[in-house]
């Protein structure tokens, strides 16, 4: 009896153990994309949702990568002011992560567009105008008479201008996520690595530089690539301003055709897919970090 | 507490440190209080004292890891100032090794000796090479150049500590309770490396209770007690005869 039950037991235990190591969430998932596939591959009306929407899927990226790289950039900045002891420093880095956490990233991508952008656009050909005035002594030429518009269209035009928009949005609002991070990930180095670094006689930048950002950006390398992963999504908001990304399109192609069950099928299948393989990514990553360290 | 019981009158480039006045707050916690010490070149300091006693501090505020709060502390006639350029230059004098090691994680043994003599002293690649395998000679393990510190036990990785610190060609060396971290069977390893320093006429200043190493390397020892000096003077002098009541109860708590 004894001996019987010592061997049901573990061996029962050891199936429930393999089939709650099965990652069932991800089978739904693949399941649900092949009948994705399927339906684009035999469907007509989804396979001409499919060849509308893939043009944006390249927006959407681009959008994404350019925004995310001067995000990463501002935030690394941002970051260092947050654990600067110079007052200065430290208060116009906090304002900026504080201003930027307290607005809806919506309202944010329709301040920067509508004000800030306009704003800056002014400001360009307000100082190319003075240059060429003051400056060359030219009140006749092309420059002295620059105005908003023509900057507009120098970078071109009415379309690419929202996709600048939008990017110049999210890479603020997200710039000040990233710099929490890289505040984290500093604060989290050991006091005695900056000590060890200052007492070899290396400057507060070269310490920095050289000794506490490499480690602190190997342990945030996780918390970025869930941000990269935030960032994909809210990418969809700049379809506010027209800008021709997934949803854009799926907004257009369901309104003209009200098919709105298969577009918004595979828009949100569309996202799905990018997410989950970068979360996977980010989850290898993760891994090789634990075990490289 | 001013009282100097060695002579220091051969000059004043003999003196290497000279502390004058120091008083260290944190809050209102008096770290370190009015102390004034001199060393000279090649001389051998050691410092006890029960913990909070200030001893640390004070050797931190040496190289201005700690800020005084008020008072002076030359370096080789270099008067060291807050927050200024100078601080670096005088600091890549100043070897100093810590309780924890703080070895740099992510190099391996001998980037971390050569990183800083790249970028502050600005040496060579060939030539940070070259004196940091010296000194992974000098400190015994010159097998281990390419290992990471996490794969080194804390002997180890606190002989590299001060290859580390040697390979900048410091005149003075700050040791913060070195052997504190270790397992005891490592302790000797480190200390025997001290010894030779001692030997070869470093100027060390050592925050230690190994008092083995105190008598055997010490020319001078320093009994501290609430930031403040009480006894100045030679190793054999302090265990025979502490004039301090103080000294003679940290003493008989600590030498069995």
């Amino acid at each position: 009896m004894k001996s019987d039950d010592s061997t049901f037991v573990p061996h029962q235990s050891q199936l429930s153990a393999t089939l709650s190591e099965v990652p069932w969430w991800l089978l739904v998932v693949m399941l649900v994309g092949l009948i994705m596939v399927y339906n684009i591959t035999t469907n007509e009306d989804y396979s001409s949702i499919f060849s509308f929407l893939k043009n944006g899927v390249f927006i959407t990226v681009r959008v994404t990568i350019t925004a995310y790289i001067f995000a990463v950039i501002i935030g690394l900045l941002a970051g260092l002011g947050r654990v600067s002891k110079n007052p200065i420093i430290y208060n116009i880095a906090t304002l900026y992560v504080q201003i930027m956490r307290g607005i809806p990233i919506l309202v944010t991508i329709l301040y920067v567009s509508f004000v800030l952008y306009p704003m800056i656009i002014d400001g360009v050909a307000w100082v190319a105008q003075s240059i060429a005035v003051i400056g060359l002594g030219d009140s006749e030429g092309f420059w002295a008479n620059i105005t908003a518009s023509d900057i507009n269209r120098m970078m071109g035009g009415a379309e690419y201008s929202m996709l600048y928009r939008g990017i110049m949005a999210l890479a603020l609002s997200y710039g000040s996520f990233s710099a929490e991070i890289f505040r984290a990930g500093i604060e989290s180095i050991e006091k005695g690595q900056m000590e060890a670094a200052r007492s070899l006689g290396m400057s507060y930048i070269q310490a920095m530089r050289y000794i506490i950002l490499p480690q602190a950006i190997r342990r945030v390398l996780p918390p970025l690539g869930n941000d990269f992963i935030a960032m994909l999504k809210e990418s969809s908001l700049v379809s506010v301003l027209g800008v021709r990304d997934i949803t854009q399109l799926g907004k257009l192609y369901s309104a003209r055709s009200f098919l709105y069950l298969e577009t918004y099928n595979q828009v949100a299948f569309l996202y799905l897919t990018m997410t989950i393989l970068l979360s996977l990514g980010v989850r290898a990553l993760e891994n090789r970090l634990k075990s490289g360290q | 507490m001013d009282k100097k019981t060695h002579d220091l009158t051969r000059g004043e480039k003999e003196k290497i440190i000279v502390i004058r006045n120091l008083n260290k707050y944190f809050g209102e916690l008096k770290a370190v209080s009015n102390v004034n010490l001199e060393i000279k070149r090649g001389q051998v300091v050691v410092i006890i004292g029960p913990s909070g006693s200030g001893k640390s501090t004070l050797l931190r505020c040496i190289n201005h890891l700690e800020e005084p709060t008020t008072g002076d502390i030359l370096i080789d006639g270099v008067k060291l100032r807050h927050k200024s350029k100078s601080l670096n230059a005088i600091r890549r004098e100043v070897g100093m090794v810590f309780q924890q090691f703080n070895l740099f994680p992510h190099l391996t043994v001998l980037e971390n000796i050569t990183i800083a003599q790249k970028i502050v002293r600005k040496r060579s690649k060939k030539d940070a090479i070259e004196i940091a395998r010296q000194q992974l000679e000098r400190v015994g393990i010159p097998e281990k150049e390419n290992s990471y510190p996490i794969q080194l036990s804390g002997g180890q990785q606190q002989r590299v500590a001060i290859a580390r610190a040697l390979a900048m060609s410091p005149k003075v060396m700050l040791f913060d309770e070195p052997t504190s971290a270790l397992d005891p069977e490592m302790i000797n390893e480190v200390l025997d490396v001290m010894l030779d320093l001692a030997k070869e006429g470093m100027t060390m200043v050592v925050v230690t209770h190994e008092m083995g190493f105190a008598r055997n390397a010490a020319d001078r020892i320093i009994f501290m007690d609430y930031g403040a000096i009480i006894e100045d003077t030679t190793p054999n002098k302090l265990y025979n005869n502490p004039k301090h009541e103080r000294t003679k109860l940290f003493l008989s708590k600590i030498l069995h």
